[in-house]
Formats: structure tokens, C-alpha cells, sequence
């Protein structure tokens, strides 16, 4: 009966907060168009709010690392060594490891996406902010450019039909080949959909969690209740800056890992 | 309840225009970041690697070169030690000889100087003594001749000296 309550509360929120767009916790998941534009080509390309907000992503890393990276020389100082710590520990525990001497090709990519899924991420902690990647059109771009990277640069290194041999190790019965050749390409497109998944669920738990501590309140109808849910809810919170890092490291790490497979002599 | 509120929200369905400006935004981002941050962060932290690199190796071949240096001029501390005291114990072996020479030679003459000393000393004894028996021959003769008061021829004298020198021989 409760739960009954609770998701037509929820959904009915959740509807309101699509509509107007302000005043509730979904408002940092859920888009909504912000500015018409006309459709081209099949394409809407109306500015919604997570379009805004990957905009604002973009110019935050543009500023900070055109204002950092001027500190970053012989001697780094100050925010520079910050921002070259980071791409050190990238470099040194991502790129390097699972791309071995090509890293440097690859190396726009892992840590371009790294920083704007992390300032992505972050986005959504901040009042008034929306987290773009709890959109999965968002994370599912992301991925499609890793597989896409990927498979040029194994289909590069190999050409394309040893690259589709590579799937396949040698020295097995015939009758496996099909199968296996089967279940690796199903295995290749379902970890890189288990990346962009991976990424909007946990970008979307946090706030849902949220939401529902705090909607608790709403539903008992005491206020007694948020003596517990906002504590609660301000945990989490504290929390998802812990996950933002934790997810944008787990996606960059997975895109390295997966270009490196691709690029690697056989599974 | 998550089917229901991603179903009434915008979160799963497909937004191509959305896709659209998340692709044009990120490869933008990742041209400007390219020039702006990841090649300018990475050079200079290889400039540094490198250069750290360099110093170390710089700093092991100069303590290489050090303690090369070390053992280098320790042995020829010790050479020269070793020279110095060769040169020592020789110059004491020459002084030791010269002085044995030296030593040696002066007792020679010394010695020669003695026996030389001593001869003279016999010559002029028994020419002194000579010269006493003379003195006593011609004293004697020269009062005996008083005493005589005549001149013996020379022979005469010559033998009665003779005679005398004998008697006085044997006593």
C-alpha cells in the first residue's frame, strides 16, 4: 500500500519536475528543453538543460586547465601540479598499463574523457546544476566512441580481417569457431553497453536515493521524518562526490582496457 | 518504481539531438584540451622525467668518477709512502756504509799516523842516541887527548872509539 503511494508520488514528482523543470531533487536528472531549435536533418537540436550543462562542463575544464596548465613546467606550483597529478596518475595507471607504448595516440581521448565525465559528474552535486551523464543518450555517446576508437584502432593495427580473426585464438576445434566467434562479438557489444549502463545508473542512484529519503517526508507526512531522511540524504550526497570520481576513473579505465583488447594480439 | 520514473522522464529515451551536441561538444573538447592541456602537461612532465633522469645518471657517473679518483690518488698516496720509506731506508743504508767507511778509514789512519808517530819517534831516539855517543866519544877524546896531550893519528882513534863504543856495547 505504502510502496503503491510512493511510486505514484514519485512518478507524479517526477512528471511535475520534467514539466517545470525547478524546485525538485530530479531537476538534477531529468532534461528538459530549455531553447527551441529547429529540427535538422531528424535531428531536434533544441538546447535542453543537460545540453546546457555539458556546455558548462566543457567551459569549466577549458578555464581551468587554460588558467592551470600555465603553471605546469619544470617546477610545477600550485593548482598546475593538481591538474598534472591527475594526468600523471592517468597516465601512469591507465594509459600506460593497458596501452603500453601507443598510449600517447590515445591519450587525448582517456583523459579528455575522464575530466568531462568527472566535471560532468560533479555537475549534479551543485544547486541548480544537472548531472549530463544520468542522461544515457549522454553515456551511451561516450561509449560508442570508445567501441569506435577501439575497433578503428585494432582494425588499424591488424587490418580488418585479422582483426575478426584476432577474436578467435588459435589452435581450436572448427566446430567452436562459430560459437565463439558468436559469443565474442556478443561479449564485445555488451561490455561496452555495460559501460555507458554502468555510468548512468550510478550517476541516477545517487540522486534517486536522494530523492527518496527526502520524499519520505512528503509521503508520512511528518516532519518528524526528516530528523532521519535528511541526514540520510546528506550522506549520500557526500557519497556521490566519492561515486563521481569512483565512475569517471571506472569509465576511463574500462575505455582504456577495451581499446588496449582491441589492439592486443588475441583474447 | 526506477521503470516508471525513467519512463515518464527523459532519461532513457533516445534524444538524437542531445547525442548530437554531447559528440560536437566532446570532440571539441578534446581539440582545444589537446593543444591547450594534455600536450603542454605531458611534455613538460617528460622535459622533467628526463631531466631528473639525466641528473641522476649525471650524479652516479660522477660519484663513479669520484671514487675512481679516490682509489686512484689513494694509491698513489701509498705509492709514495711506499717510495718515501724506500728512499728513507736506502739513505740510511748509504749513511750506514759511508759512515763504516768514514770510521774505518780514520782508524786506518789513525793507526797509520801512530805507527808513523812511533817510528819518528824511534828514529830520532836512536839518532839522538847517536848523537849523545858522539858527543860522548868526542868529549872523552878531547880529554883524553888532554889527558895524553898528543894527537893520536886518526886511526888510532878510530880504534880506541872503536873499542870504547864496544865497552860500552857490552856494559
Amino acid at each position: 500500500m505504502i510502496l503503491n503511494t510512493f511510486l505514484a508520488f514519485i512518478t507524479e514528482e517526477a512528471e511535475k519536475g520534467h514539466e517545470e523543470g525547478a524546485g525538485w531533487i530530479l531537476e538534477h536528472v531529468l532534461d528538459h528543453v530549455i531553447l527551441k531549435l529547429p529540427t535538422v536533418l531528424g535531428i531536434d537540436l533544441s538546447i535542453t538543460f543537460h545540453v546546457l550543462m555539458i556546455w558548462i562542463a566543457a567551459a569549466l575544464l577549458i578555464l581551468v586547465f587554460s588558467l592551470g596548465t600555465r603553471k605546469v613546467g619544470l617546477v610545477s606550483k600550485g593548482f598546475g601540479s593538481v591538474l598534472e597529478s591527475l594526468v600523471i596518475f592517468l597516465r601512469d595507471d591507465v594509459l600506460v598499463p593497458y596501452l603500453g607504448d601507443k598510449w600517447k595516440r590515445y591519450a587525448p581521448y582517456i583523459l579528455t574523457a575522464f575530466f568531462f565525465i568527472l566535471t560532468c559528474n560533479l555537475l549534479g552535486l551543485i544547486p541548480k546544476g544537472g548531472t549530463p551523464t544520468s542522461n544515457i543518450n549522454v553515456t551511451a555517446t561516450m561509449a560508442v566512441l570508445t567501441f569506435l576508437i577501439g575497433q578503428s584502432a585494432g582494425m588499424r593495427k591488424k587490418g580488418f580481417v585479422g582483426y575478426w580473426k584476432s577474436f578467435i585464438p588459435p589452435e581450436i576445434p572448427a566446430f567452436v569457431v562459430p560459437i565463439l566467434f558468436f559469443a565474442e562479438v556478443m561479449g564485445l557489444f555488451t561490455k561496452h553497453f555495460a559501460l555507458a549502463i554502468r555510468l548512468f545508473a550510478n550517476m541516477i542512484a545517487d540522486h534517486l536515493i536522494v530523492f527518496t529519503f527526502l520524499g519520505l517526508i512528503f509521503i508520512f507526512k511528518n516532519f518528524l521524518v526528516a530528523l532521519f531522511a535528511v541526514p540520510a540524504a546528506a550522506a549520500i550526497e557526500l557519497l556521490a562526490v566519492l561515486i563521481a570520481f569512483i565512475q569517471a576513473y571506472i569509465f576511463t579505465m574500462l575505455s582504456a582496457v577495451f581499446i588496449g583488447i582491441a589492439l592486443s594480439e588475441e583474447h | 518504481m526506477l521503470f516508471i520514473l525513467l519512463e515518464s522522464s527523459s532519461l532513457l529515451s533516445v534524444n538524437p539531438g542531445l547525442i548530437f551536441w554531447t559528440v560536437v561538444t566532446f570532440l571539441l573538447l578534446l581539440f582545444i584540451l589537446q593543444k591547450l592541456a594534455w600536450k603542454p602537461i605531458i611534455s613538460a612532465v617528460e622535459n622533467r622525467e628526463k631531466r631528473i633522469q639525466e641528473s641522476l645518471d649525471r650524479a652516479e657517473k660522477m660519484q663513479q668518477e669520484a671514487e675512481e679518483k679516490l682509489t686512484s690518488y689513494q694509491k698513489m698516496l701509498e705509492d709514495a709512502k711506499k717510495e718515501t720509506q724506500e728512499i728513507l731506508s736506502k739513505g740510511r743504508k748509504t749513511a750506514e756504509v759511508v759512515r763504516e767507511e768514514i770510521l774505518s778509514k780514520s782508524n786506518e789512519e789513525a793507526r797509520r799516523l801512530l805507527e808513523k808517530a812511533k817510528k819518528d819517534i824511534s828514529l830520532e831516539r836512536e839518532k839522538a842516541l847517536a848523537d849523545i855517543r858522539n858527543l860522548a866519544v868526542d868529549l872523552s877524546l878531547s880529554a883524553a887527548s888532554r889527558l895524553v896531550e898528543r894527537s893520536l893519528t886518526e886511526d888510532d882513534q878510530k880504534k880506541i872509539v872503536a873499542n870504547y863504543l864496544k865497552e860500552i856495547k857490552i856494559s
